[in-house]
């Protein structure tokens, strides 16, 4: 068992089996070390001013860790791709919960931490049956586990919260590491995280080109329908090249599911955004957490990819299937 | 039906460096299983190496907030009095700690944080606004906060003067003041000595006292200051 164990964790041998994983990680280096330059070469032709440059200097600064972290977990191996997420999955449960106050409640908050541990096992043992489980379970020992104080006041918000932090934060990502039980994870992954990231990018821009309408003003004031739609056409046509390479001779190969997949990353990614705007909103807080510096919190960074994981992930399992060829339950089997 | 309400963390917000510092902090799930892990061990060792044995239980109020203020001669002394916390309030319950001390280099905040779970106190820059702080703390949350109102170490085994810090905390307050007498800590291991000796230890815990009339100005505070210190000096085993 701890021999499947390490053979599952590290697997550097097949990282660059896909021509796509190769392209990215290079272009996405690339873009990390060249984009310093043109900011200094913006300010120098006094394109932008010393407030501006500094803001873009301690973004470029979190990305500088930020994509390595992405990065080289899934080019080591679908096991400590599992593993990082589920340190995200942890993090980001973590700034909720503080944010909430929800982690005052001792015993309901290691509830929900076992079970993302949980939900990481099933994953790294590629155990489906265990996986869509313990949705339910959770839900279950949530509900039990906040019935201990015997204190009915406060009840259905503790509860609440225990429960959909646990879906949002856990079973969510959960499903990006889930991906990682397929043979050709790391290309998939990849084109997701990369298209939801750029996503916010072409919508941003669209949105300071065109953009005048607002989309949801109380939730998220810097939000146009102009961006979105930018963001909309813009993705999915990224989304359909890059999976075109990627699904190359699979049944996803076709221009009608690679359009659908880009409009579900769009769509899910601007959607997961306005879910933790509100919430933040909602809260009274602006960023969730300070872990990044001009980007607030982990979950101010991952909000896009929490929606969009569930969804490509059933819409592949459903026409193509995930690590069909792979064994399963290697732990626990 | 209420309204849900939310209330972030005390420190929410604030950058790692900024969080130890602050007297607003509140442990999560980790930092709760290694304090408590780090108390249920030490009192495990008071009850065996130094055969502690404490007296007037009953005196502890059933629910926080409370303070609870001791004489200080050893190292052993915040452990003695967590001991005698049930589990139940061990984890709501703060130390008090000197700042240049105990928040002084990495390894020391890092172990002040993770076991002590103590609050920072920082002896000469703006007592007052950390004080008003803790104050405000303790009138909002359930906390239990473990002080030593004589602010170092005895070095003759004698209680010394109390400063007039704990009456700042308390004074126009119902907040009950649980005086604790130690016994043995000095005996065990005085300031300088390394290694604690075998010595038997002893806690008399009293009444708990409130200073609701006391007026929240310099003279309530030294008249709760001194009160408390003739109640500890008059204790016995």
């Amino acid at each position: 068992m701890i021999e499947t164990f390490w053979l599952k964790l590290f697997s550097p041998a097949t990282a660059f089996n896909h021509p796509v994983t190769l392209w990215l990680t290079v272009t996405t280096g690339a873009v990390l070390l060249l984009t310093p330059l043109v900011v200094e070469m913006l300010r120098w032709a006094g394109r932008i001013d010393a407030g501006l440059r500094k803001e873009l200097h301690r973004r470029l600064f979190s990305w500088l860790f930020l994509v390595p972290a992405i990065v080289i977990p899934v080019l080591l191996g679908p096991g400590c791709t599992i593993l990082a997420i589920a340190i995200l999955s942890l993090l980001c449960y973590r700034e909720f919960a503080r944010a909430t106050g929800f982690f005052r409640n001792r015993a309901l908050s290691a509830t929900v931490v076992a079970a993302m541990l949980a939900l990481t096992l099933a994953e790294y043992d590629h155990w489906y049956n265990f996986f869509v489980a313990l949705p339910s379970l959770a839900i279950a020992s949530i509900a039990i586990m906040a019935l201990v104080r015997d204190e009915p006041l406060g009840y259905l918000q503790r509860t609440a919260l225990g429960v959909l932090s646990f879906l949002l934060f856990g079973v969510c990502f959960g499903h990006l590491a889930y991906m990682a039980n397929d043979r050709d994870y790391r290309p998939i992954m990849f084109i997701i995280i990369f298209c939801v990231e750029m996503n916010d990018v072409f919508a941003y821009i669209t949105g300071k080109s065109f953009g005048s309408r607002k989309l949801a003003p109380n939730t998220s004031p810097g939000k146009t329908l102009g961006g979105a739609l930018g963001g909309l056409v813009l993705t999915t046509i990224l989304f359909a090249l890059l999976g075109h390479w990627v699904f190359q001779g699979g049944p996803l190969d076709s221009w009608i599911h690679l359009i659908a997949m880009g409009i579900i990353i769009s769509l899910g990614g601007m959607f997961g955004d306005l879910v933790v705007s509100s919430i933040k909103r909602d809260l009274g807080i602006k960023d969730i957490g300070t872990l990044l510096p001009g980007h607030g919190g982990l979950l101010d960074r991952f909000d896009s990819l929490m929606l969009v994981s569930p969804a490509i992930f059933h819409y592949v399992g459903y026409f193509q299937g995930w690590g069909l060829d792979q064994p399963v339950r290697i732990l626990t089997g | 039906m209420e309204e849900w309400r939310y209330k972030s963390a005390g420190d929410f917000g604030l950058p790692m460096h900024r969080r130890l510092q602050s007297v607003r902090r509140e442990s999560g799930l980790i930092s709760s299983l290694t304090s408590q892990a780090w108390w249920l061990g030490t009192s495990a060792y008071l009850r065996t190496y130094h055969r502690l044995a404490v007296r007037g239980r009953d005196h502890l109020p059933a629910k926080p907030p409370f303070i609870m203020i001791a004489n200080h001669s050893s190292h052993l002394d915040i452990l003695q009095l967590a001991a005698t916390l049930p589990m139940g309030l061990r984890d709501c319950a703060y130390p008090i700690a000197a700042g240049d001390t105990f928040f002084e280099t990495r390894s020391r905040r890092l172990f002040s944080w993770m076991m002590l779970g103590a609050l920072p106190m920082w002896r000469k820059k703006s007592v007052r606004h950390a004080i008003e702080d803790l104050r405000i703390r303790l009138l909002e949350e359930p906390v239990v906060y473990l002080l030593f109102p004589e602010g170092t170490r005895t070095r003759t085994g004698k209680i010394g003067r109390f400063k007039p810090g704990l009456g700042m905390l308390v004074a126009g307050t119902d907040i009950p003041v649980v005086p604790c007498r130690l016994w043995g800590g000095f005996e065990s291991m005085p300031p300088g000595a390394k290694i604690p000796r075998p010595r038997k230890m002893k806690v008399t815990i009293g009444p708990p006292r409130c200073y609701e009339s006391i007026a929240n100005d310099r003279a309530g505070w030294n008249a709760i200051a001194s009160e408390l210190e003739h109640v500890l000096i008059g204790m016995e085993t």
